[in-house]
């Protein structure tokens, strides 16, 4: 898959090499709008914004998946393994699309099903992180045609990810690295106390919204969340959290211990997550069964 | 003095809006909207905070209009209903539609490429002053908005009074 761009300056986005198969859509299908890939371009994507968008023209023919929308300002963020994620304006404000990439190699029944379910998990998710005072992106629009979501774009906002590493290779200051991590408790625990699961916890998955040093945290990407009150699923959540934390950034380990603790002072019912927690660490990749 | 705007994933549609203001005749505009003789959404500004808010709703509306799932029956029923957080559709219409003794009324037109905005036609059939939108926050009623899109004092300090709302109106069909 084509990595992440950068946003400076005019640029081609890496969208040729997104399809793994580069089969050319032209009439087949579950994708939507395949036909059109080529033609979009040429109207949709408005030039004269500040910003130089970073559409991918037909110049690679097999760009078969759903054209980018045709907002002004339009630029490729991020393409994950989901989604690819493109800022532009929306309705005359900052806006984020994420569009949803069809997976040829599913069945096409199942691909349309599972991809409408996300997108309504994730909007789903994100009112109820909402409604109970989480921050969240607000929802401007749900297409459940193409199974794209627009949501507010928190301009300027870093991820945690970013944060941590340049504060680390700073060599300062890292007593806020704790306080970060303490906010994190805190906001993850007010997460699993709606019983609201995330999925997909990982440092770049929090954003901090500027000022950085206000540390006013941001959760995002809601495509594999759940609800559910279990222990069981709060624990794995975490599990997640701290594998994708360690082994992203090293010598974390007393920052994690922090995150946990303020985790376990603020949710009301951390107690038997916590035990869940550890019971799951034992069952991890290699590992003993024994005991 | 009227808001337009282009809706960016519906090229050549775009939607304005007129705000009028010591409107007499709302008995009358409320029958011919009924009636659907008017070319235009009639909404209660009291219940609007934004243009914003307006906008997302005509985007949604337009959106549905044109893959034929529209809830309602015309495209301008459709705005209104779209404003409302529930899926109840004579609801949305006694409250965000006018009633009778309105004074204030918003009216919204979306058009094609095709078609040219005929504001003098709608700006005659109501017996009111057209004033500039910026006036729209003083006729905004926050308490009742606050309580018809149901919003938690929790949620007031992660965001403003339009993000809560935005958020329900665009989710309001997959909760």
């Amino acid at each position: 898959m084509a990595a992440a761009e950068t946003e400076a300056g005019g640029l081609r986005s890496g969208m040729a090499g997104a399809a793994g198969p580069a089969v050319d859509e032209a009439g087949a299908g579950a994708g939507a709008g395949a036909g059109a890939a080529a033609a979009v371009a040429g109207p949709a994507v408005d030039e004269a914004g500040a910003e130089a968008p970073a559409v991918d023209e037909a110049g690679a023919a097999e760009e078969a998946e759903a054209p980018p929308p045709p907002l002004p300002g339009l630029q490729l963020v991020q393409q994950g393994a989901e989604a690819r994620v493109y800022r532009g304006l929306f309705l005359g404000r900052a806006a984020v699309a994420k569009l949803r990439i069809p997976k040829r190699y599913r069945h096409p029944a199942l691909e349309e099903r599972l991809s409408r379910r996300r997108t309504a998990q994730e909007a789903r998710s994100l009112l109820r992180c909402r409604r109970a005072g989480i921050s969240a992106p607000v929802v401007y629009f749900v297409d459940y045609v193409t199974n794209s979501i627009y949501l507010e774009d928190i301009v300027g906002a870093i991820t945690v990810q970013d944060h941590i590493n340049s504060v680390q290779q700073s060599g300062n200051d890292t007593s806020s690295l704790l306080t970060l991590a303490e906010k994190m408790g805190e906001l993850l625990a007010r997460m699993h106390d709606e019983d609201l699961i995330h999925g997909d916890l990982t440092t770049s998955n929090i954003l901090l919204r500027p000022p950085t040093e206000k540390l006013d945290l941001v959760l995002i990407d809601f495509g594999l969340s759940f609800i559910s009150g279990l222990p069981e699923d709060k624990g794995v959540d975490l599990y997640v959290l701290e594998k994708a934390f360690l082994s992203t950034h090293p010598d974390t380990e007393t920052m994690f211990k922090a995150l946990l603790k303020t985790y376990a002072a603020t949710s009301k019912k951390s107690g038997p997550v916590i035990k869940r927690l550890d019971e799951v660490r034992l069952r991890g990749r290699k590992r003993s069964m024994i005991g | 003095m009227d808001l337009t705007h282009q809706l960016e994933l519906f090229p050549g549609c775009s939607v304005t809006l007129l705000l009028f203001s010591h409107v007499k005749n709302a008995a009358a505009l409320r029958k011919k909207a009924v009636e659907g003789s008017i070319e235009g959404a009639l909404i209660n500004p009291a219940m609007i905070v934004d243009p914003f808010q307006i906008l997302v709703a005509a985007n949604k509306a337009v959106h549905l209009h044109k893959i034929g799932k529209m809830k309602t029956r015309t495209l301008y029923a459709e705005i209104i209903f779209s404003l409302s957080p529930n899926n109840n559709i004579s609801d949305a219409f006694k409250k965000f539609g006018i009633s009778d003794s309105d004074t204030a009324v918003l009216v919204v037109l979306v058009v094609d490429r095709e078609k040219t905005v005929n504001l003098e036609d709608i700006a005659s059939q109501v017996e009111g002053q057209q004033v500039s939108l910026d006036e729209l926050p003083q006729l905004t009623d926050t308490a009742k908005v606050k309580k018809m899109y149901k919003v938690t004092p929790q949620e007031e300090k992660i965001g403003t009074l339009l993000d809560s709302i935005v958020c329900r109106m665009s989710t309001k069909d997959v909760l």
